[in-house]
This record gives C-alpha cells, structure tokens and sequence, in this order.
C-alpha cells in the first residue's frame, strides 16, 4: 500500500510565480493493482508522480510506501528507495543521448554488479517484446518517437522492480502497440507488481488490466473510480 | 567477477561510451591538458638533469687545482710541484693530472683525452676507455672495434677500446678517451715529468684558504683553483636557465589551475541532466561520483601519460629543442650536448600529484552538488 497523507507540493515557493502543483491530497494506492491518474495538462499528474517516485519531495505532508514513511528522508535514502522499488516510464523519456538503445536500456543495472551478459539478455528479451530488437544498436536519438517511448518503457522494466510508474507511456504509440503494452501491464500486475500511470487516452482509462482510474485537476483529486 | 568489481567495470564502460560521444571536445581536452603536463615535465626534467649535471661534476672535482701560469696563461707545470704541495700540512694527496683536448678534424669531434688518475682505471699501453659519445661520433658500432686517433694526415695511433664508459654524466664523460701514460705523453708529444695540472685532497675543506696562502708561497707563479670556484661558474651556467625553467613550469602550472577551476565552477546544462537521470533510473551519489572518478582518471592519467612520455622525449631524445632560444649560449660550451637521460620516480610522483590529482578533484565539486540534488530539478 503507497499512502499520502495532505500532500502538497509547491514550485518557486514564496516566490513569484508560484504553482500549487498539487493541493493537499490523500489517496491510497492498491499494492498488486494497476492505477491510473487522468486529468487536464497541468493538473498535476506528474508532479504527483514524482512524489511517490521519490524524484521529488513534497512541500507538505507524508508519504508511506507499504508502512516506511519516505517524505522527508534524506536523499541518499530516497536513491536507495528508488533502485529498490521503482522502474519509471518519464513523460519525455530522459533517454541519454549518444547511448546506444541497448546501453540506455540496461543503465539502471549498471551499478547492481550483475553479470553484463545476463543483464544484456534480459534487455534484449525486453526490447524483443517491444518490437525493437533490430534497433538495439542505434543511437537513441535516431529513434521514432514510438520507438523511444518504447525504450523508455524497456528501461523501466529491466530491473523488475516491483513498482513501474509510467508517465503518458502510450502517448506515441498505435493502437496495436498499446494493446501490447497493456499486456505488459497485465503480466507485470499478474506477477504481483503494481503499476502506476497517467494517460489522456480512454482505451487505457477503460481496459480489463486496470483496477482504478483517480482523476485529478488544478491538484486535486476529483474523482475516483474502480 | 565480483559484483564489485562488474559494478566497476560497467560504470568504467558507461564512462567510455560517455567519452566517446564527445569525442572530439574530449581529444581537445586531452590534448590542451597533455600540453601542459609537457611543459612542466619538460621544464622538471630538465632542471633536474642539469643540476645532476653539475653536482656530478663536482663530486669528480678535487678539492684545490693548481694549474701553471705562463704569460697569465695556462702551461703545463713541473712535477717537482706535487711533492711540494705533499708536503704542506692538511694535504692528503697531491697529483698530476694529464688531460688534453684533441680535435679529430676527420669526423670534425672534439674528444678530452685524460690518463685515469684512480689506479684501478690505469691501462695498459695501446688500451683505451671512451666515453659513450665518442663511438658515436666516429660511427664505431661494435664494441671491440679498435679506435684510431690521428694527429696529421698519414699518422694513425691504434687504441684497442677496453671499456665504454657508462655516462652517468653527459658532460664528464661523453667526449672522454682514457689512456696509459706513456701513450698519453707519445701522443701529444709531452716529455716526462710535466703534468697539465695538479689535483690536491685537502684533510679539512675549512683550511683551503690557509693550504692556499701556503702554496702561493711556495709556487708564487700558480693559479689556484677550488671546488668552490668551478661550483659558482656552473652555478652562474645553470642557475638563471633553471630559474626560467621553474618560470615556465609556474606559469603553465596557472594556466592548469584556470582551467581546473573553470571545470570547478560548474556543469553543463546536458550534463546536469544526464545526472539527474542516472539518479532517477536508481543510480545513488556513489554510483554518480565513481562513474565522475572513472572520467576524470581516463583523461587525467591519459594525459599525464602523453604529456609525461613526450616531454621525457624532448628532454632527453630532442636535446630540448623547443627550449633552445632560452638555451642559447649552451651549445658554444658543449658543442654536442644530449642530457643524461634519468628517470626519477619522486619527481614523476610529484608530477602526477601536481596534474592528476587537481584535476580529478576539480571535477567531482560540481558533480558532487548535482549529484546531491533531487533528481527531478535537474532533470528538468
Ligand atoms: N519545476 C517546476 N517549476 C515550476 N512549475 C512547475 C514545475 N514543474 C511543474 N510545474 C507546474 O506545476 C503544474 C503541474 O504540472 P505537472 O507536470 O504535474 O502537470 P501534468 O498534470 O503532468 O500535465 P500534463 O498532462 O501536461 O503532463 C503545472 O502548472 C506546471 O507548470
Ligand atoms: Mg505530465
């Protein structure tokens, strides 16, 4: 169970120009489940996903993941928490330029000491799974912007953390890739993982694999359904 | 493999795919950095050869020479002299000394021609011993190629070559041809009993001055010459050309220093984002500041390798070519002159302190500060 209690999260605090990115929320998030954030651009879906990331700490309020309070720590444990836990999907991918696909892909395992090959084999089954195996080799900044959504979704994946949090992971893709990807998610949630995303796109909101869909505006949350 | 030693190994492959994408503004770097570990190993190397040099040189040099004046000129002095000067209380050993310069106009070489005054160098007739450049600049290849001295067309004197002096000093002993006595004296034509000169050991160097006035009285027409004396002439030789040589070291050493505090003073925008990314992927501050490490020690330890290497080169193999115009005057005194090639491990240490370490530091304080930051606002 990830927990917030009155989550807040302010940009240019006491400054000029400051964003309430998001406004006092408590929610509770299903371990073992798909959820999904909706909302209008700007709402603060992706702030509210770097919160429970640990990419960002919030303003106010306290964060819980499965009982160990994380708002608040210091950020080395915060990096602990995030090798640890999560896989992300970022909503403009934070792919490295000049890498290779497959070096991009397997950055996460990098400094786990883990045997290179195994790790290569287990990102090249990855990319296989995506329809990327060919491109394994190229620079990512050669990539379409479906193949680089791609990626970024094989990166998140290559730890098997047990939470993937994914920012618009289908934005770019078709209707026959995100059909794929969607049973990604159906396989991850069967494997006992938690998944946790954002979309604008209604085939997400409505498909089999997706046990709650929370909607949020101007950082709140304004619905929620199962 | 241990998993800490993969984990190494990756972050050192990361680190060269990462260096390989820049790799033109890397080479650059390695170049401009190399450049000055060039100078100032240059400059470092030689200053230490020359003082090497000149200490050598005195520590073959007796305490007090006494040489002959004729017409205030340099001649050769009378052998009755030494037992004269052995005479005089606090002198341990005096002794004549046979040295000669012979310029051999076939090959256009100066050589010093000496008879060996340590009685375990003395040599039997026809033998000789040369210093490493003779052979060099006769074309003598193979050691036991015999060496042929003459002094006007259709006179040869043949010498079998006994020994190739090891030079531990260029200036003592490259242009050095060791010879018996009596071929000493047959070749430049010298009856017995003269001596070029006479090399005095004094008990107690703090009585020269007394030794002195004594033996002026005793040889009033001598020249006296001490250790002290030749020291101050090498030290007006040597000392302002190595204070240059510390000069430009200092000044390629800021140039350094400027150009690891602008590496200090912050990261690029791309590169504050790439390491916000690697932290946000799972890589913690260690991971980050390791990978940094692994950077800043394939460029440095590269470049202090290139610049170390070739400004051994340029000391010892180009005779300091590009230093020549600071040099000038050098080569009037020794026509050919290569340094002694040494390799002094304190020094390189002292260089790769220096170079290396500066440099590494100066990268990781602006690493340091990203690293330390949430990964969301330096990623954006
Ligand atoms: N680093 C920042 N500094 C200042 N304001 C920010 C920062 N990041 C986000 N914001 C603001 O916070 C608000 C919420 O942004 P957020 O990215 O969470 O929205 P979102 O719901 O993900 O929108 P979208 O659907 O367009 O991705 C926006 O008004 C945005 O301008
Ligand atoms: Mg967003």
């Amino acid at each position: 169970m990830i927990s917030l209690h009155a989550v807040t999260k302010l940009y240019n605090e006491g400054r000029p120009g400051e964003v309430r990115a998001v406004d006092n929320v408590s929610l509770e998030i299903e371990r073992d489940a798909v959820t999904v954030f909706k909302g209008p651009s700007g709402s603060g879906k992706t702030t509210l996903l770097s919160i429970i990331g640990c990419m960002a700490r919030p303003s106010a309020g306290r964060v819980l993941i499965d009982g160990r309070l994380v708002s608040g720590l210091p950020e080395r444990f915060l990096t602990e928490e995030r090798r640890s836990t999560f896989g992300f999907v970022f909503q403009r991918f934070n792919l490295i330029r000049g890498l290779s696909l497959l070096e991009n892909v397997t950055l996460p395992a990098a400094p786990l000491g883990e045997d290179p090959r195994e790790v290569e084999a287990r990102a090249l089954a990855r990319l296989e799974a995506l329809g990327l195996a060919g491109k394994a080799a190229m620079p990512v900044e050669y990539l379409s912007g479906g193949e680089t959504q791609r990626a970024a979704i094989a990166r998140a994946l290559i730890n098997d953390a047990p939470i993937l949090i994914a920012d618009e992971p289908t934005a770019n893709l078709d209707t026959e890739l995100t059909h794929r990807f969607l049973d990604i998610v159906g396989a991850l949630r069967d494997e006992g993982r938690t998944v946790i995303m954002t979309s604008h796109d209604p085939r997400i909101w409505q498909a089999d694999h997706v046990n709650a869909v929370i909607s949020m505006q101007d950082g709140r949350i304004v619905g929620e359904y199962a | 493999m241990t998993p800490a030693f993969r984990r190494q190994r990756a972050l050192a492959d990361y680190t060269l795919a990462a260096l390989a994408r820049r790799r033109g503004k890397n080479i650059g770097l390695v170049a401009i950095y190399a450049l000055v570990v060039f100078v100032v190993a240059s400059a470092l190397l030689f200053s230490s050869a020359l003082r090497h040099e000149a200490d050598t040189v005195l520590a073959e040099t007796p305490e007090l020479i006494v040489q002959n004046l004729v017409m205030g000129r340099h001649d050769m002095i009378e052998g009755n002299a030494i037992a004269a000067l052995a005479g005089i209380r606090g002198v341990t050993r005096a002794k004549g000394r046979l040295w000669g310069y012979f310029y051999d106009s076939v090959n256009g070489a100066n050589y010093t021609l000496m008879v060996p005054l340590d009685p375990e160098r003395a040599l039997a007739p026809g033998e000789a011993m040369i210093g490493e450049g003779v052979p060099r600049a006769r074309g003598m290849f193979w050691d036991t190629a015999p060496l042929f001295l003459s002094r006007q067309p259709g006179d040869l004197v043949r010498f079998d070559v006994v020994e190739r002096l090891s030079s531990e000093s260029a200036l003592v002993s490259t242009d050095l041809i060791l010879l018996n006595e009596a071929d000493f004296r047959d070749f430049f034509r010298l009856p017995d009993g003269v001596y070029t000169d006479i090399a005095v050991t004094v008990r107690n160097p703090r009585e020269i001055e007394t030794i002195m006035s004594k033996a002026g009285r005793l040889l009033p027409e001598a020249r006296f010459i001490t250790r002290d004396d030749i020291s101050r002439t090498y030290q007006k030789l040597f000392s302002w050309r190595e204070g240059i040589m510390v000069a430009l070291a200092a000044a390629a050493l800021l140039a350094f220093a400027i150009f690891a505090a602008e590496k200090a003073s912050g990261l690029s925008a791309e590169e504050a984002r790439e390491i916000g990314i690697l932290k946000a992927v799972g890589w913690n501050m260690t991971d980050v500041i390791a990978m940094k490490l692994w950077e800043g020690a394939l460029i440095s330890v590269g470049a202090f390798l290139i610049g170390t290497l070739t400004g051994y080169l340029h000391v010892f193999a180009f005779k300091a070519g590009l230093f020549a115009p600071i040099l000038k005057g050098w080569s009037v005194i020794y026509p050919d002159f290569a340094l002694t090639p040494r390799f002094d491990g304190v020094q390189i240490a002292a260089l790769f302190l220096i170079t290396v370490l500066p440099y590494t530091a100066a990268t990781l304080v602006p690493v340091w500060r990203v690293a330390a930051a949430d990964p969301d606002q330096v990623m954006r």
